[in-house]
């Protein structure tokens, strides 16, 4: 079942997420793959995130496939324009990529080329766009091409940052577009998260993509503390802090923290999956997945 | 819902050189207006109207759909922390003007040709939408919308 059927079969969705390596190294990816395989549905793969160059998301794409793990690659409009993010995308769909995340891309600043210059000819909301008008048969000049291509296209969501109702917007336009799933940032205030997802549903967004919460499990107190200081639109409660700061062993609170967070978000209305990111630890996937319940894919 | 139709297609009759002289011509008062007020960056495809009469276009992202996830607790530009996020400005101020209906829109994909062209040469030409000058019963709009 391809992560389409699932999504259509109100399935409960659990998404991992792979960091390439900053080298030609394929066979990292091959691993990392072997912490998902049978117990994620599908797998993100990170185009150049925080615009450190890394392995092209659309290599390591195709290195999943191999695999058998179904990927989903992102796409950030930082680096492409125009003509170059429709040929990737045409030729990631000949490569048998089906899913598809859009998303603007964090500014070349952040990086390890800070002195690059940002292209961003689309954003996050017109690149949906363009993929959905893939999807219908068309290029950008209007020509109509002689096969389709047939992407699930997904787009970010980021439920912590000002202004709140802004957030509910963009959500809006992202779905508008295309989108047909979406998934968040981690989640570390479930207090807004909840307020978030309830607003969603009382503008009925829910119904029309599948909305999937960003886990982020960690592994120190330090972790948290750096991402609360250092990533922009990053929201951490103190608790948290606190809770891994105390801790005998963080990496097992860690772990605990993730299970809690899933159970939470289970129960909740308008949330239909998760979207695991264990970043720099991806071997703690099957534990978590199987320490939550939930179940295990075949 | 806009039509996707609607959002990846510009209506683009091209420009002749005459065209062009006009509206160097245009620019010259279009900046002199735009400019100082606004901080226009030229962009030829203005939508200020239904953001709020703030320039999104100075946005390092050049965003036109809206904030990227990275503002900040108190409003803050991701890249330029020491600034406002330009987003953040323009919801706050189409709140207050009671424009929120406008944020609504999804802005279509930017016609860069008619970057450094008079933008309300454009708009007389029907290249691109005119200006929104006043909206009635944003609330009422929001809600038909949702």
């Amino acid at each position: 079942m391809t992560l389409k059927e699932k999504i259509e079969s109100n399935q409960f969705i659990v998404c991992g997420e792979i960091g390439q390596p900053q080298s030609c190294d394929g066979d990292v990816i091959r691993n990392k793959s072997k912490h998902f395989k049978n117990y994620v549905d599908a797998v993100n793969i990170t185009d150049n995130p925080s615009a450190v160059v890394k392995l092209s998301s659309m290599a390591s794409a195709k290195i999943l496939l191999e695999e058998g793990v179904e990927p989903i690659m992102q796409m950030t409009c930082r680096d492409r324009n125009r003509l170059a993010i429709q040929s990737d995308l045409l030729g990631a769909a000949a490569l048998g990529i089906k899913n598809l995340l859009c998303l603007t891309g964090d500014y070349q600043k952040f990086g390890d080329h800070p002195e690059a210059r940002g292209v961003f000819d689309l954003d996050s909301i017109q690149l949906i766009a363009t993929v959905a008008n893939l999807n219908q048969g068309f290029l950008l000049s209007g020509m109509e091409m002689k096969k389709k291509t047939d992407f699930l296209i997904g787009a970010a969501a980021n439920p912590f940052a000002k202004p709140f109702e802004m957030r509910l917007i963009r959500l809006y336009k992202k779905i508008g577009a295309g989108a047909k799933f979406i998934q968040t940032q981690p989640v570390f205030d479930m207090e807004l998260f909840v307020k978030w997802t309830e607003k969603a549903v009382e503008m009925g967004l829910h119904e029309k993509c599948a909305i999937l919460s960003g886990i982020m499990p960690v592994k120190s107190a330090k972790v948290l503390e750096y991402m609360k200081e250092e990533v922009p639109g990053v929201k951490i409660n103190e608790e948290y802090i606190n809770r891994m700061k105390q801790a005998k062993d963080p990496k097992e609170e860690g772990v605990r923290i993730a299970v809690e967070q899933i159970q939470t978000i289970k129960k909740l209305k308008g949330i239909r999956g998760i979207h695991l990111m264990p970043v720099m630890w991806e071997s703690i996937t099957p534990v978590i997945i199987q320490e939550a319940g939930l179940k295990t894919f075949s | 819902m806009q039509s996707l139709k609607n959002l990846v297609t510009y209506n683009n009759p091209p420009m002749t050189p005459g065209e062009r002289k006009v509206s160097r011509l245009v620019l010259l008062f279009e900046d002199l207006v735009k400019v100082p007020i606004f901080r226009c960056q030229r962009c030829g495809e203005c939508i200020l109207s239904s953001t709020a009469f703030i320039c999104s276009q100075n946005c390092p992202k050049r965003l036109r759909n809206g904030p990227c996830g990275g503002t900040g607790e108190d409003g803050s530009c991701e890249v330029y922390p020491e600034k406002k996020c330009v987003w953040y400005k323009i919801y706050y101020r189409s709140k207050l003007f009671k424009r929120l209906s406008l944020l609504y829109k999804i802005n279509k994909i930017h016609n860069w040709c008619l970057e450094g062209t008079a933008a309300w040469l454009s708009v007389f030409r029907k290249r691109i939408d005119g200006p929104i000058w006043f909206v009635r019963n944003d609330k009422q709009k929001v809600k038909e919308i949702i």
